[in-house]
């Protein structure tokens, strides 16, 4: 038996060419599905793990990337292209090989929210849902129970060492997922001066924006790209995208003038026309910030008011920039509008929001020699969103699956909960709808109108480059974060680097 | 300006589904993706519209007050009144719906269709005081 083991081993190492002997053995060797599943095998078989040490590490968080929404999406995109779907590959799944299951709860919660799981994956604990950049110990939008219980991020560690730093979102760019790089607060509502409770003002807590523009790390992110315009601009200032809006703060700080008052290599952009004109040769410092709040769906993004560069496009002129730095990089790049999609029910823009988080990650992994860049894309917690029925190969993804016994048709993707359920009321008649518009809403079973949940099931992580292949198996999310550590050893740079000053 | 004080309409595609006709007659339909080309620019169709009775599909959000006779007309649905939350992160694709009778609520993630004359361009109410740049006025709505 172990004899025959070692054959088969051996035979399966051989490529697709089947011997003789082995074509009698297996009959179906020349069958389509088993030759190309020989040569997937060959493609593992070659991986070789990497144990230098990681010059950059680039964390790619998909706000809301549930396992069904990458499936999703990567039949959309492949029928979009007119190929098969479901045998279709992302970017990141065929260029980021290792891959483990992620545990997302928090210290308080079955279901996550993107506070906590943000720290987890930058500051390597759990924490509670709702609080960024501090431990267990802090309560939630308790401003004096956060006072020695900040966290140090992987972004801190890179700064005190010497190297680049970067973060880019697609949300508001003091949303939890990038406000965890920097922020310490008990509140990720706290976004600005106005948002800051009675309790947090006394005690001196401070606005997640002004934390940033104030943030101690070495000589500051080389790169932010997002939205959230407004929590950086006064209330008398008028929007410069939109002259009817004014900025959101009222302590009389303008803190887009403050980044560029501490930078003499700086570059500030809020439309698209500034951001292709920006030379990263000559850039040190680039700050965009592309709407007053969340920068728009990839779906709506070519109709914005003053135009807006695409993820892939921001991850591209981040590594740009970032890159000068020999000591090398930490860059995050989120796609954070996943999330909100589905929040609305709207699978359609969660999908197409997906699938350019996915070029992003070729576009990185273009940039950088992948064998000193660590690489990894997760997702910070799941959606209630499903792919169900029996509908056929090559049905279109966002289509009808089949007839419910109320007669009606059903769409193959749906939610559990959310804006697409009906109060007391049957379901809608989808039998003249069309369910692949991009405005349709995917019908849910309990009526959540101002938001669809969050999910608890595990999400994954997808890694290339340096100790990628410690991710393996079902794993704490706070794994992330150690796995950086372990890659780029930055908590002992970063340990030199102080001690020599 | 304030935040509340302004009803402005403005990009993205609408709630272009294709629904049961009703009782209604037809009307030409204009969908919210073919409002805008870009920004605040109205797209060719939409101005051709200017004046014209049509029909749009879209979500009610939630009145302002009781006994009121507009609502706003959403791409998406809207949980919050866009003049009871200052706050609120509100797009700015959205249509002021005159009524000619109190709005009878229909929840928020309802969609309904409206039918009502097209107009454009800022104009100021003069019992609110509020801005709007895209109407429907006279409109009448079902829920589908």
């Amino acid at each position: 038996m172990k004899h025959l083991m070692h054959m088969m081993v051996a035979g399966a190492s051989a490529l697709a060419i089947a011997t003789p002997s082995f074509a009698q053995t297996v009959k179906q060797a020349q069958d389509s599905y088993y030759v190309s599943a020989q040569a997937e095998l060959q493609n593992i078989l070659a991986l070789q793990p990497n144990v230098r040490k990681a010059k950059n590490v680039i964390l790619f968080v998909v706000d809301g990337l549930s396992i069904p929404t990458i499936t999703a999406a990567r039949i959309l995109e492949g029928q979009n292209r007119g190929v098969d779907g479901e045998s279709n590959s992302l970017a990141f799944e065929k260029l980021l090989p290792y891959v483990a299951l992620s545990k997302t709860y928090t210290h308080d919660a079955q279901v996550a929210d993107s506070a906590p799981t943000a720290t987890a994956m930058v500051s390597g604990v759990k924490s509670l849902n709702g609080t960024i950049g501090v431990t267990q110990a802090a309560q939630l939008e308790n401003c004096a129970s956060q006072k020695g219980n900040e966290v140090t991020t992987i972004f801190e560690l890179a700064e005190q060492a010497g190297l680049s730093t970067g973060i880019i979102s697609t949300a508001r760019i003091t949303h939890a997922t990038p406000a965890a790089t920097y922020a310490k607060t008990a509140g990720r509502d706290w976004e600005n001066d106005t948002n800051l409770t009675d309790e947090a003002k006394a005690n001196g807590c401070k606005d997640i924006a002004s934390q940033l523009i104030d943030w101690p790390a070495g000589n500051g992110f080389e790169v932010i790209l997002g939205g959230g315009r407004s929590n950086f601009m006064k209330a008398d200032q008028a929007d410069p995208e939109d002259a009817t809006r004014m900025g959101a703060r009222k302590d009389g700080r303008d803190l887009v003038a403050e980044w560029q008052a501490k930078y003499n290599d700086a570059s500030y952009v809020w439309n698209k026309e500034q951001f292709d004109a920006v030379s990263p040769e000559t850039t040190g410092h680039l700050f965009g910030l592309f709407e007053r709040s969340h920068m728009q769906y990839e779906h709506d993004r070519p109709k914005d008011t003053a135009g807006e560069p695409s993820i892939s496009e921001m991850t591209s002129k981040a590594i740009d920039v970032l890159s000068k730095n020999e000591e090398g990089f930490v860059l995050m790049v989120e796609g954070g509008r996943v999330d909100h999609a589905h929040h609305a029910g709207n699978a359609y823009r969660a999908l197409t929001d997906a699938i350019a988080v996915a070029e992003a990650v070729q576009t990185a992994y273009d940039k950088v020699n992948p064998e000193e860049t660590l690489i990894i894309l997760t997702a910070d917690h799941s959606h209630v969103f499903t792919i169900a029925g029996y509908p056929a190969r090559n049905n279109p993804i966002l289509g009808v699956a089949g007839k419910a016994d109320d007669g009606k048709p059903y769409t193959t993707l749906g939610y559990q909960n959310g804006p697409g359920a009906k109060v007391d009321e049957p379901r809608a008649d989808l039998t003249d709808v069309d369910t692949t518009d991009p405005d349709f809403l995917q019908q849910a079973l309990v009526p959540l109108g101002e938001s669809e949940t969050h999910a608890g099931d595990d999400v994954a992580i997808f890694a290339q480059g340096p100790w990628a292949h410690l991710f393996q198996g079902v794993v704490e999310q706070n794994l992330i974060f150690h796995v950086m550590a372990h890659a780029s050893d930055l908590p002992t740079k970063a340990a030199l680097a102080s001690a020599a000053k | 300006m304030k935040r509340r004080e302004f009803l402005s309409a403005s990009v993205l595609a609408g709630a272009a589904l294709t629904l049961p006709r009703t009782a209604l007659a037809a009307a030409p339909s204009l969908k919210f993706r073919d409002l805008y080309s870009r920004g605040r620019e109205l797209t060719d169709t939409a101005k051709a519209l200017e004046g014209q009775e049509i029909e749009m599909i879209g979500y009610m959000a939630p009145p302002l007050k009781p006994e009121i006779d507009f609502f706003v007309l959403t791409k998406l649905p809207m949980s919050t009144c866009p003049f009871c939350e200052t706050e609120a992160q509100w797009p700015i694709d959205i249509v002021l719906a005159h009524t000619s009778r109190p709005v009878d609520v229909v929840r928020y993630t309802d969609l309904i269709r409206t039918r009502g004359r097209f107009e454009t361009g800022f104009k100021t109410d003069e019992e609110t005081g509020f801005v709007s740049f895209v109407r429907l006025m006279d409109v009448t709505y079902e829920k589908l």
